[in-house]
Formats: structure tokens, sequence, C-alpha cells
């Protein structure tokens, strides 16, 4: 057994090279020294440099992916920001720009998709005097720049600008995402991952208190809800309407979860629209009673509204505000004081700033803190916190909502789901939430992401989706054990979050994604991942049933994500794979090995000795028990 | 919620036989009675006493009786520990018990008068105190509360523990009126080990070389093959110099005569002190400031001149005064300070919004970073520059006994098992005259307090972080042994340099009429025997699961590629991997070749790159980082603010709000405990089926397992223990941070005041 896993090596990593140029995760150019590697290193420690995206294979052909078709081509010399300019090749095609060093040993190789990009500059002119100083300069929307310096001679670099701009920004050249001309195949299909009515069968969903309306069947109650919602049973689809009407874009309270044993739910919502007058609407308020009387509570139904109180009471200026205690003598409504999207957007700003392309060094610790990134994490995994205890503990149902109900609530509804149901923490649980929360209920990830749009600076964009997945790093951290997904995992959904391979995030709402045929003309992002799980399988994953998960939302636990946001430093990347994890992998082989030899040995010893006594750990015992684990 | 039944405490496991006491035969013990050791007796108690276990509530509290020895303050109580336990148990402490030289400050508060006092020694108390906290120095706080115990009682306890706990001479110390018994009465032994000695280093039954006789020395100029040096013994009797080894390493040029010439001019009489040698020949060398002006000069060449002839390059001697690049003993004390304060005193919510920075600000982490950094330069020049390093320090007795260890963890993998990692702690701090008794402040008077031992650690922790697969113990050992510096029994901590062992504990001696005989001073309790504190189950908590020994067969096994490891650590060097890394022995064949052949042969090879490109220290770590590491050569520190960490479990086992329940690294760590022990299991199996061994040396096999986790069957798949947190073994029940007295905040007393919590710092008192 082990011996041919050994041999097998060398061709898991060949696989893992095609699977790398299939699979392009935007890499970061380094001269990784694989001359060092003694030839049994070679194979470990090559693979997980090509995770990076980093390749040194002398004679490879340009990687492309089926559908795939190269535009132009050009010599340039990248301005690599950790070892100096390198000379060299960049392929561009209609997916990703790719270079490749001509001089390096070992080879530099860069490969970003094009859907990374979020603006590109000119840099210097035709007259520009200095070495280097006539290029371009890219950024990038995963936290790094990209600079090319190009010979000044013939304006060598406007085509290569014009092909860059189409296809990175198809949004803004009426042209496809690549997504639509993606001819990947895969052995798994991730459209199947996520049925709205067997999640909802999952939960024990509908019963004699919730019902499934298909109200929104055509979009027509809510344009950025799913077509499939689940409502109190003693509210009927007139009482929907009314409701939605009193609901900021008509996004009316809708179950998110319920708690098999309490029956305690979460619902999401957007803003009341109160208003500076200070309007009332009796089926809202009435709506929200049911709702509490739903899972026969007595007390109040709780109602937390993400934002800082101050942004609740400014947002009846523009019509919207949050449930008044006179109006709802029913609930109780807290504030969990978490700032909006630009807010967001301008700490991530800072972050890179002190990480990229240099860390901030002298005062590492105050220059992370004056980001508030952080901080801004323990605002929402708090938040998500206390739902998760006001359901589980609590026993009481609680209504979440933000403003218009899709960044933050779905922030706080999808972590407190993840802490309360550990199904959710299984790697197609976690693409069940991903699929349900965020794209189903219309997390805005056009607009968040910018796909394909070359207006950077548009003020909708933010990193709401990354920060949500920071947060679920930041307990994977803290329960090492509890998740069956790795950090590879997280970080390759949040690479496809932009590189537009897949139609999974791409537009606004599920409304748009059927009418752009998503499903029918592009590849789901779970096709790819769940046809590799092993790779992104945690190993020290083990399965709990229902054992609610609180991270402690405390400065003291919580860190910076240095193998996402720091991965392009080389001085700073932590070492891969994480040495527990090897160590664990090893034992894993090792054990294998033990079982099989003894597997062996008890062969032949069974043909001399007939009925040997059967003690506890007899290999045969030993070897089924580990068949059924595999 | 804490679910896990332990079997209640039986104090018999730590009562101690006594022949003339019958009813320790008896099945039924008598309750509330005191443990004592040999020597141990009760000052003090009171009844009806209250400890209290949570912050906001007095619901889990525990009632008991307060007892005051000379070693300890016990609470003893038949409830049982509510909510969480520890899930390690000392044997010489009950589960509420404090060490005397583990408190720091004694604060008594009358509520009802509006009083509190801070406690020192021989101090009065003008009213009765209605409440006792006890400031630890491992971070703890413990608070009892007296509302239903007889007032003069309960004052007379805190006057006695104020009194015990801050001795006015080191004789004082309980250890001494322990060894003093066991003296007396040979027959009392705790856990029926011999309390002198070198005692068991680990499970395997290797000693710990304590570096108190030649043949140690002598035995680490053979592993490190030294063959330029020598064990000198001018300072025999400590005729030379009192805060010198009897034992210690010179260059074989150097002749008694000289060396006792040159030792007047150093400080202390501390001549050059050789610790350890690079299998390229480079030695490391630490040594004092030249007081003598005239000489200075002559002296300092003749010494190098001797290290020089040492080297088998004669390559040059690189200095480092420590002095110049590190912090200070006042500067690190002064960030300890302000890291308890900010990881035990200040309010949790309040710390929060600023915790990074707050963090900064103590310098502890910069501090940790600064002694890494310059450890791993000298890491580099004695690996690639093939110089001997010589560690200067004013005294030498400081910083260098950091440096010096730290730069032999990184280099040599036996320092990074237990034994080697503990005859380290012998060779670098003990014999080498680190002020235990001064530094870690037992007697309390001093205002040389710095805690130095624990910054070490911390260093070490940072690498164990960092390689966790380095290194033999786990991070329970480490902050067990830090723990173990604040128990007055064991004489490796006691002290501020061999002879003053033998000094007081000879004048001990005389005092109480024991007698010697031959020995030089009384034999003080080893820590390495860790059998004194620890069950043997206990101990397998020391035992890091990732560890890939050297001699583990798991490793050797040819059939798996994933542990073949590079071997190129040592490539540069002149020799190779040094056989002594197997054991930590070398065996006189293993040596090689005589050096002088062999530098003729390999000298050209070996500058080559040095000419060839400048060899630059950057360049070296980058090249080094760029590599594979191998676990069994050198480590090197990442030293990026981003990759130096606060060690969690040492500083926030005791905070409440800071402990993850049901998760933490150690979840991790017992899956892979559960693994390891499984394919231990097997292996195990697999010899027997081989060596068609009966079945029964099975079972006393099966007990060796190293791991405190063991596989329930094999593929134990089976979640993780409710019990484990992050506080593991630990339990932050029942230690907890007073937020305020009389509705002061306690950062409100403690701001500001250079002490912890210095008298000053509490002028309202009666």
């Amino acid at each position: 057994m082990i011996r041919k896993l050994a041999e097998n090596t060398p061709k898991t990593w060949a696989c893992s090279i095609i699977e790398a140029d299939q699979a392009p995760i935007p890499g970061m150019a380094s001269s990784s020294t694989p001359k060092y590697n003694s030839n049994s290193l070679e194979s470990s420690s090559s693979k997980w440099t090509l995770k990076d995206g980093t390749n040194w294979e002398q004679n490879e052909e340009i990687p492309r992916l089926p559908g795939e078709t190269r535009v132009t081509d050009k010599d340039v010399i990248y301005m690599c920001p950790f070892n100096g300019p390198v000379k060299g090749r960049v392929y561009i095609t209609n997916y990703r720009l790719y270079l490749r060093s001509v001089e390096n040993d070992p080879v530099v190789i860069l490969n970003v998709p094009l859907g990374v990009i979020s603006r590109i500059e000119k840099m210097g002119g035709a007259s520009s005097r200095g070495e280097n100083s006539y290029g371009l300069d890219i950024t990038c929307k995963d936290m790094r720049n990209l600079r090319f310096a190009l010979k000044q001679e013939g304006h060598s670099r406007r085509d290569i600008f014009e092909v860059l701009t189409k296809y990175a920004f198809p949004q803004s050249h009426n042209s496809l995402f690549f997504a639509f001309v993606n001819e990947e195949k895969f052995s798994e299909n991730g459209w199947m991952v996520y049925n709205p009515m067997s999640e909802y069968r999952r939960q024990g969903l509908p019963n004699e208190r919730w019902r499934v309306t298909f109200i929104n069947e055509h979009y027509g109650l809510c344009d950025t809800y799913p077509s499939l919602l689940v409502v109190p049973y003693n509210a009927t689809d007139d009482d929907l309407k009314k409701v939605a009407a009193f609901r900021s874009r008509n996004r009316i309270p809708v179950l998110s979860w319920i708690h098999p044993e309490t029956q305690a739910v979460i619902m999401r919502c957007s803003q009341p629209l109160v208003g500076m007058s200070g309007k009332r609407n009796k089926d809202d308020e009435r709506y929200l009673d049911i709702i509490r009387e739903a899972n026969g509570q007595i007390s109040k139904l709780t109602i937390y509204d993400a934002r800082p109180n101050v942004n609740a009471v400014a947002n009846k200026a523009t019509g919207g505000g949050y449930e008044g205690e006179d109006a709802y003598p029913n609930a109780e409504l807290f504030f969990l004081d978490i700032h909006n999207i630009h807010v967001m957007r301008e700490s991530l700003k800072k972050l890179k700033d002190i990480v990229y392309p240099n860390v901030e060094e002298s005062h590492w610790l105050s220059s992370l803190e004056s980001t508030h990134w952080l901080e801004h994490i323990k605002l929402v995994l708090t938040g998500a916190i206390q739902v998760a205890d006001k359901v589980s503990s609590g026993r009481s149902s609680v209504l979440v909502h933000c403003s218009d109900g899709w960044d933050r609530t779905a922030q706080l509804t999808s972590l407190a789901m993840l802490m309360l149901d550990s199904y959710y923490r299984t790697i197609e649980g976690f693409e069940v939430l991903v699929q349900k929360e965020w794209i189903s209920f219309g997390h805005k990830f056009a607009s968040r992401i910018g796909h394909g749009d070359k207006n950077h600076a548009d003020a909708d964009r933010s990193p709401i989706f990354l920060q949500f997945i920071d947060c679920v790093w930041q307990m994977s951290k803290q329960f090492p054990t509890a998740f069956e997904f790795n950090e590879q995992f997280l970080i390759t959904i949040l690479d496809h979050l932009y590189s537009c391979r897949f139609g999974t995030f791409l537009y606004n709402s599920e409304f748009l994604r059927e009418k752009e045929k998503v499903t029918e003309k592009t590849l789901s992002l779970w096709s790819l991942i769940n046809s590799e799980k092993s790779k992104y399988t945690n190993p020290f994953y083990s399965k709990e049933v229902n054992r609610a998960l609180y991270p402690v939302a405390s400065m003291r636990h919580l860190e910076l994500w240095v193998n996402y946001y720091i991965r392009w430093n080389p001085r700073i990347r932590q070492q891969q794979p994480n040495p527990v994890e090897q160590r664990y992998m090893e034992l894993l082989a090792l054990r294998d090995d033990y079982i099989r030899r003894l597997e062996e040995l008890q062969i032949t010893n069974n043909s001399k000795i007939s009925n040997s006594s059967a003690s506890s750990t007899s290999p045969s015992q030993m070897v089924s028990q580990v068949q059924t684990h595999f | 919620m804490f679910s896990l039944k332990q079997p209640k405490p039986t104090f018999k496991s730590y009562l101690l036989p006594q022949a003339d006491d019958n009813t320790v035969s008896e099945p039924r013990i008598k309750k509330l009675e005191p443990v004592l050791l040999p020597g141990e007796i009760v000052v003090n108690e009171v009844n009806f006493v209250r400890k209290c276990i949570a912050t906001d509530t007095s619901q889990y509290d525990l009632w008991g009786k307060l007892v005051c020895t000379n070693f300890k303050i016990s609470f003893i109580t038949d409830d049982p520990m509510p909510l969480q336990k520890f899930h390690y148990k000392n044997l010489l402490l009950g589960e509420h018990d404090v060490p005397l030289t583990c408190i720091e400050q004694i604060v008594t508060v009358n509520d009802t008068k509006r009083k509190q006092k801070v406690l020192g020694p021989n101090q009065k108390l003008k009213f009765n105190p209605t409440e006792l906290i006890i400031y630890c120095k491992d971070f703890r706080i413990v608070r009892f509360r007296f509302d239903e115990a007889g007032p003069e009682s309960a004052k007379k306890v805190c006057l006695a523990i104020a009194h015990y706990s801050q001795p006015t001479d080191l004789q004082l110390l309980f250890a001494f009126e322990y060894v003093g018994e066991i003296y007396h009465n040979p027959a009392k032994k705790v856990n029926g080990i011999d309390p002198g000695g070198g005692g068991i280093g680990n499970a395997s039954g290797q000693q710990t070389p304590l570096f108190e006789t030649y043949s140690d020395w002598d035995r680490e100029i053979k592993r490190t093959g030294a063959s330029e040096w020598r064990v000198c013994s001018v300072n025999e009797g400590y005729m030379i110099s009192t805060c010198l080894p009897e034992y210690f390493v010179v260059p074989s040029s150097l002749a008694d005569q000289d060396l006792k010439l040159y030792s007047y001019s150093f400080i202390g009489r501390r001549m050059p002190l050789w610790s350890w040698n690079h299998p390229n020949g480079s030695a490391l060398v630490r040594m004092a400031n030249i007081k003598d002006v005239l000489q200075q000069r002559r002296i300092d060449q003749r010494i190098c001149n001797a290290i020089t002839r040492s080297h088998p390059l004669r390559s040059d001697v690189y200095k480092s005064d420590l002095d110049k690049c590190l912090p200070n003993i006042q500067e690190i004390q002064a960030a300890h300070i302000k890291l308890k304060q900010l990881c035990v005193n200040e309010p949790f919510d309040e710390t929060e919004e600023k915790w990074l920075s707050s963090l900064e600000n103590t310098r502890w982490l910069e501090y940790v970073r600064a002694f890494l950094k310059h450890s791993a330069e000298l890491v580099y020049m004695m690996e690639c520059k093939h110089v001997s390093v010589v560690l200067q320090e004013e005294e030498g007795r400081d910083l260098s006994c950091l440096a010096a260890s730290l730069i032999q963890v990184m280099l040599d993998p036996y320092f990074r098992t237990i034994v080697g990692f503990q005859s380290l702690i012998q060779k670098e701090w003990v014999m080498a005259g680190y002020q235990f008794l001064d530094r870690c402040n037992h007697l309390k008077r001093s205002d040389k307090e710095s805690p130095l031992f624990l910054m070490f650690l911390d260093c070490v922790w940072q690498l164990l972080e960092q390689y966790p697969a380095a290194f033999e113990f786990s991070e329970v050992y480490l902050t067990i042994l830090y723990d173990s510096a604040r128990i007055s029994l064991f004489g490796t901590f006691l002290f501020n340099c061999p002879h003053q062992r033998v000094k007081e504990s000879t004048e001990f001696a005389i005092s109480k009429n024991i007698q010697l005989g031959d020995e030089k001073g009384l034999r003080f309790p080893c820590v390495w025997d860790w059998s004194l504190q620890f069950s043997s189950r206990d101990r397998l908590l020391f035992h890091n699961p990732l560890y890939i020994g050297k001699s583990a067969p798991s490793v050797h096994n040819g059939a798996l590629w994933t542990f073949k490891r590079s071997k190129k650590n040592y490539s540069s060097t002149l020799r190779g991997v040094p056989p002594a890394l197997k054991n930590g022995i070398i065996s006189e064949q293993e040596f090689l070749p005589r050096r002088n052949s062999l530098i003729l042969k390999l000298k050209p090879d070996f500058f080559q790159p040095a000419e060839g490109q400048s060899h630059s220290m950057e360049q070296y770590f980058r090249d080094w980082f760029a590599k594979p590491v191998d676990l069994h050569g050198i480590i090197l520190p990442h030293l990026s603010g981003t990759q130096i960490k606060l060690w969690k479990l040492c500083y926030f086992r005791w905070v409440p709000e800071a402990q993850i329940n049901h998760g933490g690294s150690i979840t991790a760590f017992h899956r892979v405990s559960l693994l390891a022990d499984e394919v231990d299991m097997l292996n195990r199996s697999l010899r027997q089926y081989k060596s068609n061994s009966s079945l029964q040396g099975h079972c006393s096999e099966l007990d060796q397992s190293r791991m405190y986790f063991r596989a329930n069957g094999l593929n134990d798949t089976s979640g993780a223990p409710d019990f484990l947190s992050s506080s593991f073994p630990f339990s932050p029940v029942g230690n907890l941070c007073r937020r305020s007295i009389l509705g002061t905040p306690l950062s409100k007393f403690l701001s500001g005041a250079k002490i912890w919590l210095s008298t000053e710092t509490l002028a309202n008192e009666d």
C-alpha cells in the first residue's frame, strides 16, 4: 500500500502540475529555489510551490484551459518587488496573463487570471528617462500590484494595454466573461450542490409552523431574493406583499435557519422604511409578531441591527430606519456596530499599504491596529456569536438586518449558522451556505467585486465576502478539528471570487443569473473543488454533530491571515505545508504502511496457524476498520 | 459543560508514608488536613474560608480551610472543583495550593471599613481582613473571603502568609528545612524517590548531565568534537572564583597557571568559559569583561589567540558585546511588568481596542525578537564564517546565558530533546552562575529581579511554534518548567551559583547537626527529577507528538520517501552531520579523521562560495529559508513581526475570557497524538509478529506509549474530549482577576506602579 503510494508520488506531482495549469491560482513570481532541493524532497516542495502558481518547468507549454485562446505576447521586464527586474515574455489569453522569464534560473512564472485585475495604468511616457520607467502598472484585487517595463520604441505598450483592457474588463466592452467560453470538464457538477428545497428539508422544513412559498417564483415580490422562500405558516402571501412595501427593496423577513431543538429561527431582511416621520406599518408589525409566536415563544423577538446606532438613525433621512419600541413592543433591538462597505474598503486598503510589497516591520502591531481590519473582523464575529447564542442558549428567534440586508446581514446569518450547524462546516455544507446565504440572497457580488468592470474606483466595491471568509478562517484557527475544509479551500474560493473562470460569483442576484442562464452556460466553482476534494480536506477534521462552536472574538486571539494577505511575499510566507499538517500526513502514510505489512504477515501466519486468539488489536480488525474509514 | 469526571483528588497520593503514623493505612483519611512534606509545618490556619471561583457570581465558591505552612498556602476543601479542572496533578501541591515562593503580593481588604493593605513581612494589620487576595508570579490571582471565619484567625493567617512568603534569609526557604529533614530521616522520601541527585531525565530513564563533574564536561567535549579544548579543574573547591563552576572547559593551549594569573583581571574572576563546539570547529565561548584596564589588551589578546589556536582553521575570533546589542535586565523586567499588567490586571474588555499597540508597547515581543535575531546572527558567524564566537558581557552571567543557550538550540538538535535541553540549562544557566535566587527574587527584597529565564523559554517557544516537529518537548513542558522555578524545593533554581549552594547548605548542615561526610554541601532535589512532581502519565504531557526523533524507527523506514531528509545543514561544515547527534554521545570510533588532514582536503571547496559571491548574512538567511528545513540540523527563527507571537498558553492560561473552549491548537495535537499512538501500536504489533514473541511482552510495551492521549483502539475517530481548551492542561477556573477593589478599578491601583503592585500604590492603608 505504502510502496504504491511512494511510487505514485511523482505521478501525483505531475498531476498537480496539470492541475495547476487548469487551476491557475493567481501566482506570484518568485525565484523559489528548487536547485537546493534534494531529490527526495523535490516532489513535495515543488508541489506546494505550485499552489502559488510558481512553476519552473523548463520546456512547458503556456498553460491553457479548454476554451482559452491566445491573444498576444510581448517581451517585457517584470519589475518584481522582491527580486528586482526580471526579463521575460508575457502571454495574454482571453483568460490570463502569463509571464515566463527568459534568463532567470529557476524560471520565474507569473500566472494571473485577468479577472483579478482591477486597474491598468500606464507609467512613464515615450520620453521618460531612466531604466524601466516606461510601462504598465496593474493593480490587482488580490492584494498585489504588477509592474511591467517595456521598450519605449514604437509605442510598444499600446497594443498590450488595449488587449489587457479589453479582456480584463469585458463588462465595459460588451463582451463575455471567460466563464461563458470556458469548456472545462469536471467529474462533479457543482451546480447540483445547492438545491434550496432539499436544504430546507434537511432543516426539517416545511413544518406545521413554517411553509415554503413560491410567491417570488418570477421575482415579482423581490428581484434580489431567491425564488423560493420560507415564511411563517400563519402569514399569507398577501401579508407578505404588504410587508414587502415596508421593507427596503422589498426584502421581507424570511427564514434562514431553524434550530432543530429549540425551533428558534434566524430570520433575515432589510431595514424597515420608517423614514424621518417615523412611519408605521401594521402588517409588518403583525408579521414580526407571527414570527415570534412561530416557535411558541413568549419572550420578545430579538432584532439585531448590524449597523452602529448612529448609522441606523441616519438612514431615516433616506427613508430607512429601524424598528422603534413603540411600534414593536414585542421586540428587543440591539445594534451590532458593524460599519458599512466604505469603511471596510478603506480598512483593507490600509492593510494592503502595510503588507505590500513590504511588511511594515518597525511597528508592526500598532500599524496593524491602525488599519482596524482585525477590529472589524472582531465586530462581525461578535455579532454572529450574539445571534447564535440567542438562538441556541436564549432559545429565542432572531431577526437580522442592516440597511439592505445583503452585506452585513449575510455575514451575520451565515457565520451564526456556521457556529450552530456542523453541516455547514463540511466542504459541501459550506458550499451550500455560500450558495444560500450569499449567492441566492443577493449579495451583490458583481458590484462588490466589480467583475469585468473597468471602473476601479466604484464606491460599490467592498471586500465584504473576503471579510466573511476571513472570519471563517479565524474560526478554523481556533477550532482546528471542527472544519472539514482546509485553508487552501478558503484561498481557492477567494481566488475564484475574482477569476471569472466560473459562473458561481457572477452577477448580483439569482434573477439576473437566471436571465443570463449562468447554470447552463458556465461551470460552478464547486465542480472544480468537489472533483478533487482531498486537496481541500483538513486532515484533522473530526466530525461532530450538533456542537455549537463559539470562537473567542478577542484581539488576543484574532490574527492576521498571513497566508492570504501576505502570500506574495516570499520572505513572509509561512512554511508550506503547515508542519503540523505535514507530520500528520506522514504518520497517516506510516500507519497505512504498517497496516499493509501486518496484513501480509497475517496472511502468511494464518496459513501456518489457524484460529489464532482474537485479540482486540488483531490485524484483520484493524484493516477492516481502516477500510471503512477510507 | 465540563463533563469530564476525574476521580476525586485523593490526598493519599502525595501523603507521605510515615512509619509512626498508623492513620495513613486506614481507608478513610481524615478530611481537611493539609498534606505535608518532610520538614513542612503548619504555621497557621483558619476555617470556614470561601475561595472565590468566578468574578461575577459566588455560586461556585468553595468552602474550606486556609492553611499557611512554611512551604505553601493550602486551601483544603471537601467541595469538588466546579466547572473545569486541571488536567494534570502536581504531586507536591494540591489543586488549590500556591507555593510561598510563587507569591508576588498579598493584599488584605476590609469591605466594611473600606480599607486595604499590601502586607509586607513583619507588618501589623490594624483591621480584620474580610478578604485576602494573592497575586502570584505566574500571573494567577487567588482570592479568599473570610465572611464566616473567625476574624482574629483570619488576620493571623494573613500575617503568617506575609511573613513566611518573604523570608529574610536564603536558609529560611523551605528547601533547606526539607533537605535537613531528609538527611535526618533518610526513610522519608517523596513518592519513594531519592530526593537528592541527578534524577531521571525522562521516561526513557536517560540521566540529565548536571555538569557538576569533570566527566560531564569531558563528555560534552567529546560529543561536540572539541578536541582542542580541555576540562580545567583550577576552580576545584571554588578556589579561584565563587561564581564559576568547579569544572569548566578552556582552550588546550592555556595552562592552569596562566588561567589563574588572568583570572584576577576578570570581573568576578570569571575566566572565559567554553560552551559548545560547532562541527566545523568553531567554538562558542562566554567571557566576562576584563576590569584591569592596563592588562585588558594583553589578556584579551592572549585569550583570543588561545581560542584561535583551538580552531582547526585558526580563524579569527568574533566578539559580540551583548551589553551593547541586547536589552538589559532592567528593560526586560520593565517589559515583563507591563506584559503582566496587560495580560492579567487590566480589565479584559477595556484593553481589547488597543490590544495590539499595548502589546507592542510592553516591548516584550521586541526583546524576544532581539534575542532571537542576535543569536541567529551569531549562528551565521559560526556556521558560515567559521569563526569562534565570544559572548562578552560585564559579568557574563545574564544575557550570555540566554544567548549561549539559544545559539545551541538553533545549532544542535541534541538540545532540542528533553535530556539535551535540560543539560543545556544545567550547563549555561545553573553551572554558569545565572543568579536564579536574585533574578527570580525568591527572597522578595531584591531589586535585581528579572525574568531572563522566562525570556529564554519564550524564545524557545517561538522556535517550537515555528518548527513544531523539531522539538522532543511540548509547550506544556516549557510552561511547567517555568512554573517549577517558583517551587522552593529544587536546588536547580534556588541559588545564584553552585558555590552558594555548597556554602549555604554547609552552614545550614552545621547548624542542624547534619553530618555531610565527604559531600560538598547538601544535595537538594533536582527539578529534572520530574517524578517528584508528576505521575508518569502526566509526564507524557511533556512529549511533543510531532517530534521526529532520529532514533525513532519510523523515521528510518526506507520505504517512506516522506522521511528522507536532506542533510544539507551541515554540508558546509567539515565533517557532515556530527555522529554525536544520534544519542548525544559520541563513541570513539565515530570520530572523523583528525581535523588537520581534513582541512587540507576540504579547504578549497570550502572557500569557493565565500569568494565567488558576497556571502552576506542576509543572503545566507534568504538561502536558508528557501531550502526545506532539516529538523535535525540548524533551525533559524523567522523574525518578521507577523511571525513573533505571544505565548498564549503561558500568559493567558488563567484568563477565563481568553479561553477557547473545546478549541485551541491542542485539539489538533490531540488528533496527532492519537495517530502517533496508533502508529506506535502498529509498530509494536509488527515487531511482535516478526519476532514471533508471545503476547506477554505486549502489555508492558503498551504502557510505554509516548502519548498522553491514546488511541482507543485503531483508527480512533472519536472527537476531541470535552475538556480540551486553549488553556489545557491548565484551567482558568478559580484564578480570577478582580475587577476592582472597593469600587476602584484594579488598574487604577496598579498603573504607574514601578513594581507590579508595590506598597506605595495602596497608600490607603489602615
